[in-house]
């Protein structure tokens, strides 16, 4: 660690992986409500399990790249971060937040937290993923902003790079467009058209220069290849991501009540959105391939790796399964989505905040550049049980969903959906068994952090010498 | 091959693995085109099940502006290639004056463009009107902002060279626009036969 | 001003490429003014334009001196969007 406030990113890392457990036991407990569906009823209902699910989702990748920024810009900037304290306080206002309002899911009514938090005075509740009260919505604004001066006059008074320059854009873009979550129009038509400005905007464009900048950084640090390549193959990498992804926005409005002109905008422009991700895949593996140093950290090379591959087999190759209107006529709102979102999920967004955490843990606690031996080969053990077990879940959806779809749309006879429900039970009951893989994966995973503490750091050895 | 054979691009070297300027550019380029192609087949095939309509409004389209646009993109194309020699050579203020020229030519692309949708404009025509004002409209439009974003990149080219930032030896800044640039002619060279003439 | 052997010659290639594609440019725009129709002159049409990204890519991009798969880069692009016109355009004309 060559900069002392880099050390604030370590809360936001614990704060992530801790979120993320809860994240996965909630999506266990809505797996199972899927086959038997008075599980845990009336204490936890399906629709509010979900909420926190996805909730939990989305927070703990918020804390995961406010702490990778936090580490990453002193860094690229040659300078201590503006105010470390200010980092501090805004983790705290924004672990509390956080706490209160997935309490006030679990113990209050929907309707009464709203209520509770005076939501008509300021309507924004009641949407899927934006479901946070108004009060909780400024508090992110308030924590966004803050973070944002951090980070961004740190990047602004040191050493600019195009590393930390398409970092600082991404995370402006995700703050600037999480403002839509304020705008909810009477018509249904308009409120669904800009809903989707905060959710496609965020993980199909900004994200993915977050994502982009991270993965060029560990890169970087990693490999020892040449910086201007790097950046070169970044710039390539966002322009097509905002290319693609920002018209891609309209395979969103097929349905939803707008002119027909976005069944082409959408389906062309978005069928083309594997493209950034697969030069992505092509980029880090040749970056490994052309390394200049072994680096010791292994895991954080092999996390690397692993989401330029996920990110493209889940955002990639399964988003274009049904991006195109012919094929998402029958498709939207199926188990397809379902498998997507769970691939895309993990492969580009939890696996780069891995990748992160991997690389920088070891500097936060102490170490010189990686952890013992001991300890990456299990946190290497997790990658894959992890890994694998999405891979099972995403297959199963995907069987699920392709039955779901011939039954009850594409038949001659179509079943209604509960009937359907109950002929695809099979495939619920592997994705939950898969479900179980990944929480062992994970507590496999938090295991790693606490063996092999006291072994000697693993160093590459010189027979492995490039 | 020697210098006097090609004029185009690295015509005093042996042949070179890789096309002139930037790769990032041309991997840039080929994701481009692979959209325009998506484009241009999504056209073609709907065409396909519309061609009455499509040669009814095909016949509203004015082909003089679409010659007169080609020609501007044409030689625009040219003075770019001028412009890279110049470079080669090392006279950046030849470099910079090619350069402005093909950028003055690329302006007189966007105002002939632009009066072509004022015209249309005019007339009520939109997005929604039918299937192929649809696409006339989304592929042009498209088009024309990869021509803005062209003439952007030229802009940093000639500016650059004015400030004398380029010389024979490194010259790679200027290949990397001006292999840009052709490819925003290129797709036009293929969009106005297709859209404009092709019934 | 410019000391090159190219530059003493009367025309430079690029010269003589650039009055090509213009005089091919207005072949094209004459058809088109013509209103000519018919699969035979919509493929001329097509043909031309697909001779026209030719030239571009050979000359003026440069990839006429480039070795292996980047050589032929421009001329696969060409290829594979015109052959899916010239499919769409025998099918509209089969019907």
């Amino acid at each position: 660690m060559q900069y002392k406030s880099q050390a604030v990113a370590k809360p936001y890392f614990i704060a992530a992986i801790g979120l993320f457990v809860g994240q996965i036991l909630f999506g266990l407990i809505i797996g199972l409500q899927y086959v038997i569906g008075d599980f845990l009823f009336p204490e936890i209902p399906f629709n509010v399990a979900r909420m926190v699910h996805t909730n939990l989702l989305i927070v703990w990748l918020l804390f995961g790249f406010m702490g990778a920024a936090y580490y990453l810009v002193p860094e690229e900037a040659e300078r201590e971060l503006v105010s470390p304290g200010l980092a501090i306080l805004m983790f705290w206002i924004f672990l509390v937040a956080g706490a209160l309002t997935i309490l006030g899911y679990l113990l209050v009514p929907y309707s009464g937290l709203a209520e509770m938090t005076g939501n008509s005075l300021l309507p924004t509740m009641g949407r899927e993923f934006l479901e946070q009260p108004t009060i909780t919505k400024i508090g992110i604004v308030i924590v966004a902003l803050a973070f944002l001066f951090n980070v961004g006059m740190t990047v602004l008074k040191g050493r600019k790079t195009v590393v930390s320059l398409v970092l600082l854009i991404g995370l402006t873009g995700l703050a600037l467009l999480f403002l839509f979550a304020f705008y909810n129009p009477d018509n249904l038509v308009k409120d669904k058209f800009y809903w989707w400005w905060v959710v496609h905007l965020w993980v199909e464009g900004v994200w993915e220069l977050i994502l982009g900048s991270i993965l060029a950084f560990v890169l970087i640090k990693t490999t020892g290849v040449d910086r201007e390549v790097i950046e070169k193959w970044l710039y390539v990498i966002i322009a097509m991501t905002l290319i693609t992804g920002i018209i891609g926005t309209g395979h969103h409005f097929y349905w939803i009540g707008t002119p027909e002109y976005w069944q082409w905008w959408g389906s062309i422009f978005s069928a083309l959105e594997p493209i950034p991700f697969f030069m992505m895949t092509v980029f880090a593996f040749n970056m490994v391939n052309r390394r200049r140093r072994n680096h010791p950290n292994k895991a954080a090379v092999l996390w690397a790796l692993g989401t330029a591959v996920m990110a493209f087999l889940g955002a990639g190759v399964w988003g274009f399964l049904h991006t195109l209107s012919p094929v998402n006529y029958y498709t939207h709102g199926s188990q397809i989505t379902a498998a997507h979102g769970h691939m895309a999920f993990y492969g580009a967004y939890v696996m780069i905040v891995l990748t992160m955490i991997s690389y920088a843990m070891p500097m936060l606690r102490g170490r010189e550049a990686a952890n013992s031996n001991r300890s990456q080969v299990l946190e290497m053990w997790s990658f894959w049980l992890m890994t694998v077990s999405i891979v099972f879940i995403t297959l199963f959806l995907t069987g699920a969903g392709i039955l779901q779809v011939y039954l009850q749309r594409y038949s001659a006879d179509p079943l209604p959906f509960m009937v359907v429900q109950d002929k695809i039970a099979l495939f619920y009951w592997m994705r939950e068994v898969a479900g179980v893989m990944f929480l062992i994966g994970l507590l496999t995973y938090i295991a790693s952090f606490f063996v092999g503490g006291k072994e000697p750091e693993a160093v590459v050895a010189a027979t492995e010498g490039a | 091959m020697n210098a006097t054979d090609t004029d185009g691009q690295r015509s005093n070297e042996v042949a070179s693995a890789y096309p002139p300027g930037d790769l990032a550019i041309w991997i840039f380029i080929l994701a481009e085109l692979l959209v325009f192609a998506v484009f241009f087949a999504a056209y073609a095939f709907t065409r396909m099940n519309h061609v009455e309509l499509f040669n009814q409004y095909q016949a509203t389209l004015n082909r003089d502006a679409a010659l007169i646009n080609t020609i501007a993109l044409l030689t625009a194309s040219y003075f770019v290639v001028r412009g890279v020699v110049a470079a080669r050579e090392g006279d950046n203020a030849l470099c910079a004056r090619w350069t402005w020229a093909a950028i003055a030519m690329g302006a007189v692309f966007l105002v002939v463009k632009s009066a072509e949708y004022a015209h249309h404009f005019e007339a009520g025509i939109n997005l929604r009107t039918n299937t192929f004002y649809m696409f006339y409209l989304s592929l042009t439009f498209f088009h024309f902002l990869h021509v803005i974003l062209g003439m952007v990149i030229l802009a940093a080219v000639a500016l650059k060279a004015q400030r004398g930032g380029y010389s024979s030896a490194d010259h790679t800044g200027v290949e990397t626009g001006a292999s840009y640039w052709h490819m925003v002619d290129l797709v036009w060279l293929v969009l106005f036969p297709l859209v404009y003439v092709m019934r | 001003m410019m000391t090159s052997a190219a530059s003493k010659r009367f025309l430079r290639p690029c010269t003589w490429v650039y009055a090509a594609l213009i005089a091919l440019t207005c072949v094209t725009w004459l058809i088109g003014r013509l209103q000519l129709s018919g699969l035979s002159t919509a493929l001329l049409v097509l043909a031309l334009a697909l001779l026209k990204g030719h030239l571009i890519g050979d000359w003026f991009m440069g990839l006429r001196a480039v070795r292996g798969l980047w050589r032929w880069a421009i001329v696969i692009w060409l290829i594979v969007p015109g052959a899916l016109i010239t499919l769409a355009f025998v099918l509209s004309y089969g019907n």
